[in-house]
């Protein structure tokens, strides 16, 4: 049913993943791939298997069979504190911050992969650890003034609303820098105004950052309008691959969604 | 140059005075505060100017911008009328047609919007805008990859500009010392309450008078700090900030974000600021939520520094007398509580602290010349800049101020506040009829309603379409006196009667069963509900107190002359309250007709039944006699 992919060297490629809970079937053998500086949404129905998908790129869950190569690297294979070194970074359908620390600290915090002094030089904090920090205050102001949360640097984040949390994260997320971010529903929960700033930030990011990014994500429209490409899951297996136009006609995935969401995606047929 | 007549030129003086080494604005940016100094900054409108003029910006042109407060804004306004062009503000929450009518009206060539928002609107509008040259920005933020050649980047341009300022030198010098006084500076179009927005038109000499005036009453000097907030298409923003920043070397900072304000008060503490009444009150209320979440310690303080700061500030506004005790007891307040809630709220240096808009409640006023910090009021408006303002410490909160050197006021004789001063604007662009009108016999008409007393200073009562006039043929303000009887913390709503049938002012007043409630209990007097507390002699002593103070306040023919205390609650279930707590006049005066006619026909007691509608849907009947007050 799939789309031919256009010729491009993936960046990242997963390769027949297979993942089991006991009995239960996740993923069926899942294969997709990632290019470059694209935008890739990972969509399907309740239980269609697209945060295993996510959880497996990011070594959450461990498939029993398959690969997931990253530069070199079969990410299936390396620890899990190691995979945001390879330049991979993640956001959480329920986000997953220091509830107790303000979100300056939340973000600082993402940066200890880049640290480079001991923890010794850094408590004393003198000389090389002074500048070090001041060098990575001034990329998360970038990123700070980027998400436009100037107005809650200081704030708790266990005190802030949904929405401004959800952005906190994903601003920890761009703190490591990654070539890859996973975004695991960024906008579910959110109303209609925080997922147009949503949907502005991840293109703003795309395209200042260059940044290579998967998105799961429920709300078809919003996925039609910022994805380049587009996966769709049922049951742990993939129905159909293509861009969003080519997503839209398809009638493989207009049946997997008929009776669960029908009006959605009949919506986004008429898009 | 001798004697600038025009903002750019005072901006050209103050930078050859001030030059590279005195700062002249900040902006907050990445978490940073920085600083451009004066050369900087004027160097930038100068290239910024000459890009402009690049771009044919002529003598009269006018040029919109839609931004928020950053130096941009003031340097694209100042780099326009460096080259004799009109700038015309725009708000950055306008809706597209909003837009387009502004920039249609005005006859605008060139647009200065700030980032991607605005230029998208400016884009959907194309259309309808093709007098429009270039839409220049300065955040180019999500504008990466426009590619479209009619808008352009403000660094760009300034580019532009630097490279003819290489080629030719003196070109900008020569177009700068072209500028009049009377040169039109800025467009500020007003939102009327009825039809669309008139431009009013404001020339330099009318800015820089305004700036003369204020700092004639309340010096600015260019150590002074001033945080700009306040809507820059506003025309006090352009006065007291823009204006006085070029004339006296004021230094402006600029918010991080709108959304920073009250924490970028707080680490500039600048010292002159005008907020609104609503501003001043949530302050309060913020500091009264604070400290009832605050330890103990902090809470026991405050609680017991506060009566004293109270004390003190009555004292000192009251007699002029403050008993050494007191004054001793004021520095601790001063030591433990009074110096950190400045701090807090960024008012420590607060010299000029200023209130407009609606009046500003006694207690507000009190609790901050409790903590030291005295709010002055000012009244003005678009087209007169400044009416009036108190002077120094000549403070009475119940007055707007009075019109300060150079102003001429005076109250016509239907009771409209009109002004005469080097202020005033220049008329409505392109709306002769209606210049004509305000400006009829020389004078401006403001509109509104009011009065002068005996000391000078102005009582401001309403918009004059607002008034409504006694039997007596005296015009009366209802709005204004509800609003100052309410201030009382034992009123809680208050109805005031008067028309063309009725010889005087009547008010129907809903006491406050709270408060009221625990009056009583201090004072051991026993009540049982709402109706037996209402009609207690007591009670009506104490309301009488409120209104004779209110009175005070009135010219005789609009006194209070009679009360009643209603026996229930103003209520939105049974239609005399919108839900938003607005009176429903009709309704009332026809419900309450009884009690009403009983203030005129002058008993002293009235049976009423009154129909009330329980929330559950069931109806009743009170029986009751409700006093009539005479004050």
């Amino acid at each position: 049913m799939s789309n031919s992919p256009p010729a491009r060297s993936p960046l990242l490629r997963a390769e027949n993943l297979h993942l089991n809970f006991g009995g239960l079937t996740a993923l069926a053998g899942i294969s997709f791939d990632i290019g470059a500086g694209e935008i890739l949404a990972l969509i399907g129905p309740n239980g269609a298997g697209k945060t295993s998908a996510l959880n497996c790129v990011n070594g959450f869950y461990r498939p029993q069979r398959g690969k997931i190569l990253f530069n070199q690297h079969d990410l299936v294979r390396t620890p899990t504190h190691e995979i945001p070194r390879l330049g991979i970074a993640r956001t959480f359908q329920n986000i997953a911050l220091y509830t107790g620390m303000t979100a300056l600290d939340n973000l600082m915090a993402a940066r200890h992969i880049h640290m480079q002094q001991n923890m010794l030089a850094s408590a004393l904090y003198f000389g090389p650890a002074h500048r070090e920090e001041i060098e990575h205050r001034r990329v998360i102001e970038d990123i700070i003034d980027f998400l436009e949360i100037e107005h809650i640097r200081k704030a708790t984040v266990g005190a802030l609303p949904y929405g401004l949390r959800k952005r906190v994260e994903l601003g920890r997320a761009l703190a490591l820098e990654p070539k890859v971010l996973l975004l695991d529903e960024p906008m579910a929960g959110m109303n209609v105004e925080e997922k147009e700033d949503m949907a502005r930030f991840i293109l703003d990011i795309h395209e200042r950052r260059g940044m290579t990014i998967l998105l799961v994500e429920h709300d078809m429209g919003l996925v039609m309008d910022i994805a380049h490409r587009v996966v769709v899951l049922d049951f742990g297996v993939k129905i159909a691959e293509g861009t969003p136009d080519e997503i839209k006609t398809n009638p493989a995935v207009i049946k997997a969604y008929l009776g669960e969401v029908k009006r959605k995606a009949s919506e986004s047929v008429e898009q | 140059m001798s004697n600038p007549q025009t903002l750019p030129q005072y901006l050209q003086q103050s930078a050859h005075k001030y030059g590279n080494t005195r700062v002249a604005m900040r902006k907050k940016q990445l978490g940073i505060w920085r600083e451009f100094s004066w050369m900087e900054s004027y160097m930038r409108v100068r290239h910024l100017a000459l890009g402009l003029q690049q771009l044919g910006l002529q003598h009269g042109d006018k040029v919109c911008i839609i931004g928020d407060n950053d130096p941009q804004y003031f340097w694209a306004q100042l780099a326009a009328q460096s080259c004799g062009g009109i700038a015309v503000g725009i708000f950055t929450d306008s809706a597209p047609n909003e837009i387009q009518y502004v920039v249609q009206h005005s006859d605008a060539v060139i647009v200065f919007a700030k980032d991607q928002e605005q230029c998208d609107k400016m884009l959907s509008i194309r259309a309808h805008v093709p007098a429009i040259r270039r839409v220049i920005y300065w955040e180019d933020r999500g504008l990466w990859n426009y590619r479209d050649n009619w808008l352009m980047s403000f660094e760009s341009l300034i580019k532009e500009g630097r490279e003819i300022d290489l080629r030719e030198p003196t070109k900008y010098d020569e177009r700068v010392a072209q500028g009049n006084a009377d040169d039109l500076a800025i467009f500020c179009y007003t939102s009327g309450t009825t039809g669309a927005p008139k431009g009013a038109m404001l020339a330099h000499k009318n800015l820089i008078s305004g700036a003369v005036t204020s700092t004639s009453v309340d010096p600015r000097f260019d150590t002074d700090e001033y945080l700009s907030f306040l809507p820059p298409a506003w025309i006090t923003e352009n006065v007291l900030g823009l204006a006085i920043h070029v004339m006296n070397g004021m230094i402006i900072n600029f918010p991080e974000e709108p959304e920073t304000v009250q924490d970028n008060i707080r680490e500039i503490s600048p010292h002159a600021l005008l907020f609104s009444s609503r501003l001043w009150e949530s302050l309060v209320s913020m500091v009264q939520a604070r400290i009832a979440d605050t330890s103990w310690v902090n809470r026991a303080l405050y609680n017991a520094f506060m009566p004293i700061g109270y004390r003190v500030a009555d004292l000192r506004f009251g007699k002029g007398n403050v008993p050494i005790v007191w004054k001793f007891l004021n520095w601790l307040g001063e030591v433990a509580i009074f110096a950190a809630l400045r701090d807090k709220l960024g008012l420590s240096r607060m010299k000029s602290a200023y209130s407009s808009g609606a009046a500003l409640s006694p207690d507000v006023v009190r609790f901050f010349r409790a903590i030291g910090v005295s709010i002055r009021n000012l009244f003005g408006s678009t087209e007169g800049i400044i009416h009036t303002l108190h002077v120094g410490n000549d403070v009475k909160f119940e007055t707007v101020g009075v019109p300060p050197p150079g102003v001429e006021l005076k109250i016509s004789p239907d009771g409209e506040i009109l002004v005469k001063s080097p202020m005033v604007f220049q008329g409505y662009y392109k709306n002769p009829e209606t210049t004509a009108k305000a400006l009829e016999g020389g004078w401006f008409h403001t509109g509104d309603a009011g009065y002068l007393r005996d000391d000078g200073h102005l009582i401001y009562l309403d918009r004059v379409k607002d008034l409504l006039e006694l039997a007596t043929g005296d015009k009366f303000s209802p709005q204004y006196i509800e609003g100052r009887l309410k201030f009382s913390q034992y009123v809680k709503d208050v109805m005031v009667v008067g028309g063309h049938e009725r010889a005087f002012v009547t008010a129907v007043i809903n006491i406050d069963f709270a408060n009221v409630g625990r009056w009583a209990e201090k004072k051991r007097i026993a009540y049982t509900t709402f109706v037996d507390l209402s009609q207690k002699t007591e009670v009506y002593d104490l309301i009488k107190q409120d209104v004779l103070r209110v009175n005070e306040t009135l010219p005789p023919p609009a006194r209070v002359k009679s009360f009643v205390l209603l026996h229930k609650e103003f209520d939105p279930d049974e239609g005399d309250l919108t839900r938003t707590r607005k009176l429903r006049r009709n309704v009332m005066e026809d419900r309450y007709r009884d009690l009403i006619e009983a203030m005129y026909s002058g008993k002293d007691e009235v049976r009423v039944s009154a129909q009330v509608k329980y929330r559950d849907g069931r109806a009743g009947v009170i029986e009751t006699a409700v006093r009539v007050c005479g004050v």
